[in-house]
């Protein structure tokens, strides 16, 4: 017997192909102790997001490929982020950001496209109060701004005072804003196509992967002090609740890096899950549970990290 | 169609000479303009679009856009501009009814009953709806929050003035000498 335990990486993966035998490969997954993060069914087709031990990675991959599907890299799984344009109008949305958004989803990420109430406009554009408690519900956000280097200048006051990871996009490099976000990328503005031609790609690309790195640096603090659960082993447990299983809404539950959105009415569930016990403590003292800023239909879980649970306790006695 | 930018942002400059043609070739429009002047001053903030048109654009009958022909005391008619084929349609289904309209094809069809002379009349688009769907695309290629427009129209020219907030005189006077290089009338 060896004195010490291997210990045991986790990695994230999404299969990506039909219905047929799906069966056999949530089994194996449930096997080898690993957890489905997404599921999302369209006909019969199929794309599963899961964290599965890394010893196992062989031999997931191998019934994915007898099933007829394709394995895939996600390095963005377990992330909620929010594209944000000056506005829905046909002049901002919709190409560019809902390919960055496109782009988002096939790195393994959930995304949502917002745009502001007042956004349009150099001298008028502003945000409200709301749609900053909105945006900040996200794991991070992508501003997407114009084809003008003045109005980016401008308009990058927008995003000051938002406290997630932040991505500023615009046409031009703007001066004088790199204390205002995490990362600027210049070279995607305005456009009435779609991005299809290889350097538009190239820059998707770059987008994607600087999200990644961004993400990575908020995982990383996130390691420093631990959260006292992880988002999915919540989400194994919330899985069974009726109304969520149940729910017909597009992923019921999302994974967020420090917790998750459950998209059922939090006034009529929030004792259900203030109560529901998770590794012997109930969710409500390991977790903020509020509602959504949305409106009261989706609920945020914001679950603590270890040292704050213990100072709570502490603070108890 | 020929775009000319004036502006001091390199790549707005040439975003919006992409845009301006993209936007007018996806609505169709790009067809009848013959020139497109874009002065672009976002620090003001202070846009001017000027196009020329091929064409002013005119009241237009079915016998401009298909060709009428009489055949065994009907009417047949085959339409050559296929953007008029709705029009055309719905003017002869409120005219005759839809069970004299008999479309054999897309674009052929044959009006039961009807005389040549009342066909020639018939107008399926006035120069009016045209200028208005083409200051419409010119619109939507402008900045979104670009709201205060004046529009100068005259002939074959058309201009949109537009600023963000206040439009002051300067501003007019200046969209109105692109007007006037584009070879629109002097405005008084």
């Amino acid at each position: 017997m060896r004195g010490w335990e291997v210990p045991r990486l986790f990695e994230v993966m999404m299969y990506d192909g039909g219905v047929y035998r799906s069966e056999e490969l949530f089994e194996m997954i449930e096997d080898v102790g690993g957890v489905v993060l997404q599921k999302n069914r369209s006909s019969q087709m199929l794309m599963v997001t899961m964290s599965i031990p890394g010893e196992d990675r062989e031999a997931i991959t191998k019934l994915c490929t007898e099933i007829g599907g394709v394995v895939k890299d996600v390095p963005l799984a377990g992330t909620e982020i929010a594209v944000v344009g000056p506005t829905l109008g046909r002049h901002h949305m919709p190409h560019p950001i809902c390919d960055i958004a496109e782009e988002f989803r096939r790195y393994g990420s959930v995304t949502v496209v917002m745009g502001m109430a007042r956004g349009r406009g150099k001298a008028t554009a502003q945000i409200s109060a709301v749609e900053r408690g909105i945006i900040e519900e996200y794991d991070a956000v992508v501003f997407m701004m114009g084809n003008f280097k003045a109005c980016v200048e401008k308009k990058a006051e927008l995003v000051e005072g938002i406290h997630v990871p932040t991505i500023l996009v615009s046409g031009p490099h703007p001066d004088g804003v790199e204390d205002k976000c995490e990362a600027v990328i210049s070279g995607v503005g305005r456009k009435a196509s779609r991005m299809r031609t290889p350097p538009e790609r190239k820059k998707l690309d770059e987008i994607a992967d600087t999200m990644e790195a961004v993400l990575r640096d908020k995982k990383r603090s996130l390691e420093e002090d631990p959260l006292f659960v992880h988002p999915a082993e919540v989400k194994q447990v919330l899985e069974n609740y009726e109304p969520i299983d149940m729910c017909l809404r597009p992923a019921p539950m999302v994974l967020h890096l420090d917790g998750l959105r459950v998209k059922i009415p939090y006034s009529e569930h929030k004792e259900y899950l203030e109560n529901v016990e998770v590794f012997g403590r109930k969710l409500g003292e390991v977790a903020d549970i509020a509602p959504s800023k949305i409106d009261d239909s989706s609920i945020i879980i914001r679950i603590k990290t270890r040292s704050q649970v213990a100072d709570e306790d502490a603070a108890k006695k | 169609m020929e775009i000319e930018v004036i502006g001091d942002d390199g790549f707005g400059n040439d975003a919006y000479s992409h845009l301006f043609d993209d936007i007018m070739s996806d609505l169709n429009k790009a067809v009848l303009i013959e020139k497109a002047k874009l002065v672009l001053r976002p620090e003001t903030p202070l846009f001017v679009f000027s196009i020329v048109l091929k064409a002013e654009p005119t009241v237009k009958t079915i016998p401009d856009v298909s060709n009428v022909r009489v055949e065994a005391n009907n009417i047949h008619l085959t339409i050559v501009q296929e953007r008029y084929a709705p029009a055309i349609l719905s003017s002869l289904w409120g005219k005759y009814g839809r069970r004299a309209v008999v479309q054999q094809t897309r674009f052929d069809l044959d009006v039961i009953g009807a005389k040549e002379e009342e066909i020639a009349q018939i107008v399926v688009s006035s120069g009016e709806e045209d200028k208005r769907e083409i200051l419409g695309a010119i619109w939507r290629t402008m900045p979104e929050g670009i709201k205060n427009r004046k529009v100068l129209m005259d002939g074959n020219v058309i201009t949109v003035v537009a600023t963000e907030e206040i439009m002051r005189p300067e501003m007019i006077k200046e969209g109105q000498a692109v007007h006037e290089g584009m070879g629109g009338a002097e405005v008084v």
